[in-house]
C-alpha cells in the first residue's frame, strides 16, 4: 500500500524538484512516515506501544464504512449540483476535524528536529515532505470516506460525471490544506511558545463545540423531503464557496452545460487549487518552518504564568467541601493544578461540557417552543440530569496525557492503599472544572423557575457527583494524564456510555416521579445519595483501587 | 604549525529571547585534535554544539566549518559532520536497521553499503541480534548506541558528541573512549561536550572551559595544570567556575533535614 501511495508522487517529480526540493531524499522522507503510521494503532501522531502492521487498511475500512452513512444520506438527493454539493462539503468538514484533531501536534512536533536538522537535507525538502504526508493522509481519508457516495454517483449520473467528481476530490482536498496552512500561520503571527499552544487548544474546542452545533441545527432540523428535491440557487455569493466550485464543474461535465455561471465554477475548481499548491510549497512552508523553529526556541524563554488560585478562598473552600481525609489533599492538590494546564485534559473535557449544553438547547429551540409553558413544567429536572453524561468524559479525559514517565513516584511512596490517590484525583477534577460550571446554570435555573428548586439542584448535584466517582473507580485505574488516548476505547465504552444513559435516566424519572408524589419527597433521596456516596467513596474505593488493579492498568518506566 | 584550522567561530553570540547565553565564544579547533568541551549545567555547551550541527540557525557572529560558512554552505558542511546528541532521539516504531538505512539514504549512501556498515558498527557493541527489533523495545544505552553508529555512518570528518556515553554500561564506555582515541589518530576531529571530568580529562588534546557563555580556559591538561597545580580536572573545574565551598553546601544540606 505504501508503495502505491509513494507511486502516486512519481509524475510529479518535476514539480518537486522545481518547488526546490530533493527528489529521492523526499520520496524516503515521505516513506519513513508513513512506515511509521502503518505501525501506529490509529491516526498518526500517538504513540502507541502495540506493534502492528498495516494500520493504515485499518483504517481506510473503518473511513469506507463511515461514508456509507454519508452516502445513504445523499441517495435521496435528485440534483447533481446539490449532491456533488453536499458530498464536497462532508469532506471539507471532515479534512478539518482531521486536520484540527490530528495534525496540529504532528505540524508542531519538533522533536524529531534533532534528527533530521544534522542531516544535509534542503530545509524545501522537509517542509515539502511535511505537506506531501499531510495531503497523502487527506487524499486517502478522503477517497475512503467518498468510496461509496462515488459508486452511488455512478448509478445516478454515469461513470463520467462519477470520474471528475473523483478529481474534485484531490482539487478540494489542495485547497482545504492552503486554507489550514494559512489559518495556522495567522495563529502563529498572533503568539508564541505556550501561549500559542494555548491559543491552539481553545481554537480546537471551539471549532469541535461549533461542528457540534453545526450539525444539531443544520442537520437536523432539515427536512428530508425538502432535501431531495431541493435545487441550490446560485447567488453572487456562491461563487465565494469552495464546494460550489467543486460541483459546479462536475455538474457541467455532467449535464454538458457550459453558460457562464459553470465557466466560472470550472476556473474557479482549476485554477485556485493550483495556485493555492503553489503558493503553500513556494512561500507558506519556509515561513511555516522559519515559524516553528523559533516556536522551539521561544519555548524555552516564555513563562508560565503561576496561578495563585492554590491559596484562593475558592480552592480552600472546595478542598473542606470534598476532603476529608489527609491522604486526599496532595493528589487534591496535584490534579488541581494539572488539569488547569495539561492541554489534553481540557481538549477532550471540555468539548464534552459543549455537546451536553448543545443536546440541552436543541430542543428549546423546536417548532413548538413557548417559554411560558416550558417555566411551568419541570423540563429542569431534564437539564440537571442531562450532566451526568460527565459521568463518563471525566474520568476518561483525566486519563489522557503524556505524562507516562512520572508514574514511577506514585509506586515508590510509601502507601498501603491506592485508592487515596484516585479519591483525590477525581474530586479535584470534579471540584475544579465541573462544579463552577454547575453553578453558572443552577443559578440560571433558579432565576427561570424560582428558588423552590434549589434542592432539586442539589439533590442532582449529588447524583452526578456519586455517579462520577462511581464511574471513575470501576474504570481501568490508570494515573491521571498517562494514558493514549486510542488505548482506552473500545465496546467496554459503548457500554459504559449505554448504561450511564439509563442509570441518568432512571433517576431523573425517579426524581421527577416523587416530585409528582407530594412536595418535598425528592428530599428522601438526600439521605440515600448521602449512603450510597458515603458506600462508594469509602467502602468500593478499597475494593475496586487496589494495588494489584493499579499495577495492572500502569507501566512504571 | 602545519596542522589545517577546520573549526573556526568568531565571536558567537546566542540569545533565547531577551536572555542571552553565549557571550561571545572565539574558537579555533584543528584537525585531529579531541576537543573536551566542558561547563556547569546551562553553561551553553549543548546550545554551542547544536549551533555547530545546523540544529539553531539563529546566532550573532561567524562560524566557518572546513573553511565553508556555516551560514551559506550549511549542506555542504553537514555531509561531511556526525552529531551524536544527549538524548537519544530515535523513530520508536523502526527497526535501528530502518533507521539507519534512513539516515544513510539522506546523506547518498549505497543501500548495500549502509547495510554492511550498520551491522559491523552494530556488531561492535553486540547489538547484532537487535537489529531487526522496534526501537520502542529498547533500553536507554542501547539507544545510545544506536545513535553512536548512526552518526558515524558516513565516515565523518568531524564528530560533535554531546554527552554521548550517557546510559552505557562500563565496558561500552571504555570502548568508545578507544574508539574516539582511534577515530582522532585517523585525522577525525573530535568535539566532545560533557560533564564526565575524567572521561575529559584523559582522551582530550585540548580542553575548552566554559561558564556563563564564556571561554574561561583553553588549553591541554598539561598546560592549564602548569598554571594552577590542580591535581585533577574536577578540581580546576570547580576552582575555575567559583564553586570551591562544596564541603560547607554538603553540610548545609544535611542541616536542612535535622530542621
Amino acid at each position: 500500500m505504501i508503495k502505491f501511495l509513494l507511486s502516486l508522487f512519481k509524475p510529479f517529480r518535476w514539480f518537486i524538484e522545481k518547488m526546490g526540493a530533493d527528489y529521492n531524499q523526499f520520496i524516503r522522507i515521505l516513506e519513513l512516515k508513513l512506515t511509521m503510521d502503518n505501525r501506529k494503532m490509529k491516526g498518526i501522531g500517538n504513540n502507541s506501544k502495540k506493534e502492528t502492521e498495516n494500520a493504515l487498511m485499518k483504517q481506510s475500512f473503518s473511513q469506507i464504512f463511515f461514508g456509507v452513512f454519508f452516502a445513504m444520506f445523499l441517495i435521496i438527493v435528485k440534483s447533481p449540483f446539490t449532491y456533488y454539493y453536499f458530498a464536497h462539503t462532508f469532506l471539507m468538514v471532515m479534512m478539518a476535524m482531521m486536520i484540527i484533531s490530528e495534525f496540529t501536534s504532528i505540524l508542531f512536533d519538533t522533536s524529531e528536529n534533532v534528527i533530521i536538522q544534522p542531516l544535509p537535507i534542503k530545509g524545501n525538502t522537509i517542509s515539502l515532505a511535511r505537506n506531501a504526508h499531510v495531503l497523502l493522509y487527506l487524499s486517502l481519508m478522503s477517497f475512503n470516506l467518498s468510496v461509496v457516495s462515488i459508486v452511488v454517483a455512478i448509478i445516478k449520473f454515469g461513470v463520467v460525471s462519477a470520474l471528475v467528481f473523483g478529481f474534485t476530490i484531490v482539487m478540494n482536498v489542495l485547497f482545504t490544506l492552503l486554507l489550514a496552512n494559512m489559518l495556522y500561520l495567522f495563529i502563529m503571527q498572533l503568539a508564541s511558545g505556550e501561549k500559542l499552544k494555548n491559543i491552539l487548544m481553545y481554537f480546537q474546542i471551539f471549532i469541535a463545540i461549533g461542528f457540534m452545533l453545526f450539525y444539531q441545527f443544520g442537520f437536523n432540523m432539515v427536512d428530508k423531503t425538502q432535501i431531495r428535491d431541493m435545487i441550490l440557487p446560485v447567488y453572487w455569493y456562491t461563487y465565494l464557496v469552495p464546494p460550489a466550485f467543486f460541483s459546479g464543474l462536475v455538474e457541467s461535465l455532467t449535464s454538458s452545460i457550459f453558460d457562464r455561471q459553470h465557466l466560472i465554477f470550472i476556473a474557479e475548481a482549476l485554477v485556485i487549487p493550483t495556485v493555492a499548491i503553489y503558493l503553500t510549497g513556494k512561500y507558506l512552508t519556509p515561513v511555516f518552518n522559519r515559524k516553528l523553529m523559533d516556536l522551539e526556541q521561544g519555548d524555552r524563554v516564555s513563562k508560565i504564568k503561576v496561578e495563585t488560585a492554590r491559596k484562593s478562598l475558592w480552592y480552600r473552600m472546595l478542598l473542606g467541601i470534598f476532603v476529608h481525609r489527609k491522604e486526599e489533599v496532595a493528589p487534591f492538590k496535584l490534579v488541581w493544578i494539572m488539569t488547569g494546564r495539561e492541554r489534553s485534559f481540557m481538549q477532550t473535557f471540555l468539548p464534552s461540557l459543549g455537546y451536553i449544553l448543545i443536546m440541552i438547547a436543541v430542543p428549546f429551540f423546536r417548532k413548538s417552543f413557548d417559554i411560558n409553558e416550558i417555566i411551568h413544567s419541570d423540563r429542569y429536572i431534564l437539564i440537571l440530569y442531562a450532566f451526568m453524561f460527565i459521568g463518563t468524559t471525566l474520568p476518561t479525559s483525566l486519563l489522557y496525557g503524556n505524562n507516562q514517565h512520572a508514574v514511577w513516584l506514585f509506586k515508590t511512596l510509601p502507601l498501603t492503599s491506592p485508592a487515596g490517590y484516585f479519591k483525590g484525583f477525581i474530586k479535584a477534577a470534579f471540584a475544579r472544572f465541573f462544579v463552577p460550571f454547575y453553578l453558572v446554570l443552577s443559578v440560571v435555573i433558579c432565576v427561570a423557575w424560582g428558588y423552590k428548586v434549589i434542592p432539586d439542584v442539589l439533590i442532582a448535584l449529588m447524583a452526578i457527583y456519586l455517579i462520577t466517582m462511581l464511574f471513575y473507580y470501576i474504570q481501568n485505574p490508570g494515573f491521571p494524564f498517562t494514558q493514549d488516548k486510542i488505548a482506552t476505547q473500545g465496546g467496554a465504552a459503548f457500554i459504559k456510555v449505554m448504561g450511564l444513559i439509563a442509570i441518568a435516566a432512571a433517576l431523573g424519572f425517579l426524581h421527577y416521579f416523587l416530585l409528582h408524589w407530594f412536595s418535598f419527597a425528592a428530599l428522601l433521596l438526600i439521605p440515600v445519595y448521602l449512603s450510597a456516596i458515603y458506600y462508594v467513596n469509602r467502602v468500593l474505593v478499597y475494593k475496586k483501587i487496589t494495588w494489584e488493579a493499579v499495577d495492572k492498568a500502569n507501566t512504571y518506566s | 604549525m602545519n596542522q589545517q584550522t577546520i573549526v573556526e567561530i568568531r565571536h558567537l553570540e546566542k540569545y533565547y529571547g531577551q536572555k542571552q547565553v553565549l557571550h561571545g565564544i572565539d574558537l579555533d579547533i584543528t584537525a585531529g585534535q579531541i576537543i573536551g568541551y566542558i561547563g556547569p549545567n546551562g553553561a551553553g555547551k549543548s546550545t554551542t554544539v547544536k549551533i555547530l550541527c545546523g540544529l539553531i540557525s539563529d546566532f550573532l557572529g561567524d562560524i566557518s566549518i572546513f573553511g565553508k560558512d556555516l551560514r551559506t554552505e550549511t549542506l555542504e558542511i553537514k555531509k561531511q559532520v556526525g552529531y551524536i546528541p544527549e538524548n537519544a532521539v530515535l523513530y520508536e516504531s523502526l527497526t535501528p536497521m530502518e533507521f539507519m538505512l534512513f539516515i544513510g539514504e539522506m546523506r547518498g549512501l549505497e543501500t548495500e553499503i549502509t547495510r554492511s556498515k550498520a551491522e559491523a558498527l552494530m556488531n561492535i557493541f553486540e547489538m547484532k541480534s537487535n537489529l531487526n527489533q522496534r526501537i520502542a523495545t529498547f533500553s536507554k544505552g542501547m539507544r545510545q548506541k544506536v545513535m553512536i553508529c548512526s552518526a558515524l555512518l558516513h565516515n565523518p570528518d568531524l564528530i560533535f558528541m554531546d554527552e554521548p556515553l550517557s546510559g552505557l554500561d562500563a565496558n561500552s564506555v571504555i570502548m568508545v573512549k578507544e574508539m574516539l582515541i582511534h577515530l582522532a589518530r585517523e585525522g577525525k576531529t573530535i568535539f566532545y561536550s560533557s560533564h564526565l571530568m575524567d572521561v575529559v580529562e584523559k582522551i582530550s588534546d585540548r580542553i575548552i572551559l566554559i561558564d556563563q557563555g564564556k571561554v574561561i580556559a583553553d588549553g591541554s591538561f598539561e598546560d592549564l595544570n602548569k598554571l594552577s597545580n590542580d591535581e585533577n580536572l574536577e578540581k580546576m573545574f570547580t576552582r575555575l567556575t567559583g564553586n570551591t565551598n562544596h564541603g560547607e553546601k554538603a553540610e548545609a544540606f544535611i542541616n536542612a533535614f535535622e530542621k
